[in-house]
């Protein structure tokens, strides 16, 4: 990778924002809701949004997004937007990531939302379901290039049938895994659960743990179940079926043989990969967005393969989606900006000078793609990288998943006990 | 007399008391409305951010809020059925019993904790002043900042308590600090006690200053030893501070968010999720304001009986 270290951490840090793990941002709104929550109901109706554009002489479009360091690729394809249509004005504010959903309750209670906003893709279809993301499914049909996204991110996007956002970048998990350690132990890298099991024991000694991941209580503990409830061929609508159960009894026995720490209960994703970083695990599940990190800190020989499969391979997908609100009085305008940052030339000159990875097929066979055999492997991962679309209910059902598999590693419930009650719970909202 | 002196005079002392009469008008419109005048900008403020605040959180409790309605600005009134909602559930439920544990716990022992120091502290004794002073770090610290490190140390595999209790034989295998649901509300509880403890102290302190040393000296010349000038003349006199220590406690400690958050989370399960991060969930996190709100409205009602206890006990004490 031929960049400095100090772009590496500058882009590390967005990483790490839209990785949900910089959690210090909470810190405003926790003081409003430590001291009162009444204040921070009022916070939501006090402060407003950027203001909506006027529609006379020049147009200025509104940006919302989370990127508190933002990338050199991505600022470029602004300007480049803004030198091609001298008319238009790009007013870009960025907000962190913890607090956007936040800030888009605040600005749809004061109807000050901007034209487009960058929306993490879990989140997507609960936004499209409220109503307050634009339906462009007639703009994207006459535009005419959804197939060329991976079916993933593109379903993403969609809430019963109709389009509310084009997909930007994508990121999904991989299995990082330390070389000099398998080596020592004579084991090669895992491609089923069998082999993740079976080589997570031998490695597993003195002090060092063989696998370690996040399964926190928050969206990234979700993030890191989800793959294996998929791989065992079940899904949340499956939960509790046999397939839902070996899933998660596979993750507990990982936590009773002592492969995996139990403080995984409390670690984010950061947590897990400082474990792997630190060699007090030989592998860890994790995204592309820690690539810099390890990079920067690792001192021994790494490298990533795909998530080991059960039944089935499967991955996570996570990412970035353009949106245009419904209130927006520029659609026209704001949609063409959106379709000049999918020009391949434009995405790709941000995608690969970023550090992220691509949401198009025709990108991803890029040979700036495959240079890096780390970041090729995240890319080829995407091909069986599953989108959580589950609808407006979304942060709910997932909050039921956290519960049932804390409560399984805890040790409180059996793991089918804990899936029934999840089930039960998630029935009703997966609609 | 003459008559027409009579009505001149008459008329004179009219005049002079409409004069009169004219200006302590104004002296009393003065009176009257100055005081006013000068809470304007008090009340303006109290108006502003606080009533308001409330008033939209009562709304918001009897109002089907979320992002769809917000938008539409049509919301529905929907009566008590968010309240319905929240106590209906039983993670409310049982965030309402790990607040109760958490505030009780921790003012027990932030307050005898924070007694005893500020006994000790109101003793003269070398660099008394330093100690007190590096005792306020714990309060001074953003909470963000020691939650983190508490996090750190309650680790169980690589954390410093431990490590402490295992090489001074106390334990024999880790503790589960964090992630052992019947522990981690204690840890919890442990972290903020170190935290409360200073505010204890030096209000205490302060009300132990306040005792006048003549008390002390008369009960030392009838021959009372120290015991008994510590329960007849320290805690009766103690009475009024500690009822405001342990009341603004209760609301603090009731209060904690940022703490829980960044050392749990709430977790393992629901073991920690206290109060205020039940209502951040619903509100924030499941975009459900109208359900979040009433939270908060039944946390505020909670802290109006425990105030109204406080008035009453101090009322009888002003009479007596």
């Amino acid at each position: 990778m031929a960049r400095t270290s100090r772009e590496a951490l500058v882009s590390m840090m967005t990483d790490i924002h839209r990785g949900r793990i910089n959690r210090r941002e909470f810190l405003e709104r926790t003081i409003a809701l430590g001291v009162s929550s009444g204040a921070a109901m009022a916070l939501l109706e006090a402060c407003g949004g950027s203001s909506g554009a006027s529609s006379s002489g020049p147009i200025t479009l509104t940006l919302w997004d989370y990127f508190q360091t933002a990338g050199k690729g991505y600022l470029s394809v602004i300007d480049a937007f803004m030198k091609a249509n001298p008319n238009i004005k790009i007013q870009r504010t960025s907000i962190p990531f913890a607090d956007l959903k936040q800030k888009i309750i605040q600005g749809a209670a004061s109807k000050q939302l901007p034209d487009i906003v960058v929306i993490d893709n879990p989140d997507h279809s609960a936004f499209s379901s409220m109503g307050i993301l634009a339906d462009i499914t007639s703009e994207v049909s006459a535009w005419g290039q959804s197939d060329e996204y991976f079916p993933g991110p593109w379903k993403s996007t969609t809430w019963q049938g109709k389009n509310y956002g084009v997909p930007n970048n994508s990121n999904c998990l991989a299995l990082y895994y330390n070389k000099d350690m398998f080596k020592a132990a004579g084991v090669t890298a895992p491609t089923t659960w069998d082999e993740l099991h079976s080589t997570a024991r031998k490695l597993t000694k003195n002090g060092v743990y063989g696998f370690s991941m996040s399964l926190v209580k928050s969206e990234e503990g979700t993030f890191q179940f989800l793959p294996f409830l998929w791989q065992a061929g079940a899904d949340l609508s499956t939960l509790d079926s046999p397939s839902g159960v070996s899933a998660l009894q596979y993750l507990v026995s990982f936590v009773k043989e002592g492969l995996l720490s139990p403080e995984c209960l409390n670690w984010t994703q950061q947590d897990a990969i400082t474990q792997f970083i630190a060699q007090k695990a030989a592998m860890c599940m994790n995204g592309p967005w820690n690539l810099p990190a390890t990079q920067q800190g690792a001192k021994f020989s790494w490298g990533v393969v795909p998530l080991p499969q059960g039944q089935q391979p499967a991955s996570i997908l996570g990412g970035e989606n353009w949106a245009i609100t419904v209130t927006s009085s520029h659609v026209k305008e704001a949609w063409s900006f959106v379709q000049f940052s999918q020009v391949l030339t434009q995405l790709r000159n941000y995608i690969v000078q970023d550090d992220r990875l691509p949401s198009r097929k025709d990108l991803a066979s890029d040979p700036a793609f495959q240079q890096d055999p780390n970041i090729a492997v995240f890319v080829r991962s995407l091909q069986t990288a599953r989108p959580r679309a589950y609808g407006p209910n979304y942060p709910k059902i997932s909050n039921a998943v956290q519960q049932a598999f804390q409560s399984a590693i805890s040790g409180q419930l059996s793991a089918s006990a804990a899936l029934n009650q999840a089930s039960q719970t998630i029935a009703p909202l997966l609609s | 007399m003459h008559l027409s002196t009579i009505v001149q005079s008459e008329q004179a002392s009219e005049m002079t008391t409409a004069a009169r009469q004219k200006g302590k008008r104004r002296q009393r419109f003065s009176k009257r409305i100055g005081p006013y005048l000068f809470l304007l900008p008090a009340t303006l403020f109290m108006l502003m951010f606080l009533l308001y605040p409330v008033i939209t959180m009562i709304l918001y409790s009897v109002e089907q809020v979320n992002l769809g309605t917000l938008l539409t600005g049509n919301i529905p009134f929907i009566g008590l059925a968010n309240y319905r909602t929240v106590l209906s559930d039983p993670v409310f439920i049982s965030s309402l019993g790990t607040s109760l544990l958490f505030t009780g716990a921790c003012l027990v022992f932030q307050f005898s904790i924070g007694f005893l120091l500020a006994l000790l502290f109101n003793k003269r004794l070398p660099l008394v002043g330093l100690m007190r002073g590096l005792i306020m770090v714990a309060w001074v610290l953003p909470i963000v900042v020691s939650g983190t490190i508490f996090k750190w140390m309650f680790q169980s595999d690589s954390g410093i308590i431990n490590y402490l209790l295992m090489s001074l034989g106390i334990i024999h295998a880790p503790i589960h600090w964090l992630i052992n649901a019947n522990i981690t509300i204690w840890t919890v509880i442990i972290a903020n006690i170190w935290i409360g403890i200073p505010f204890n102290m030096s209000l205490l302190l302060a009300g132990l200053q306040g005792i006048p040393a003549t008390l002390y000296e008369a009960a030392l010349l009838d021959g009372a030893n120290g015991f008994n000038r510590f329960l007849y003349i320290t805690l009766p006199l103690m009475r009024s501070t500690s009822l405001i220590v342990l009341m603004l406690g209760f609301i603090y400690t009731l209060n904690v968010f940022d703490l829980v958050y960044v050392m749990t989370g709430g977790g393992p399960v629901n073991a920690t999720e206290v109060m205020p991060l039940y209502a951040y969930n619903v509100a924030f996190e499941q975009f459900n304001l109208g359900s979040g709100s009433a939270v908060a409205v039944l946390m505020f009602l909670l802290l109006l009986v425990v105030s109204v206890f406080y008035l009453f006990l101090t009322r009888k004490e002003e009479v007596a």
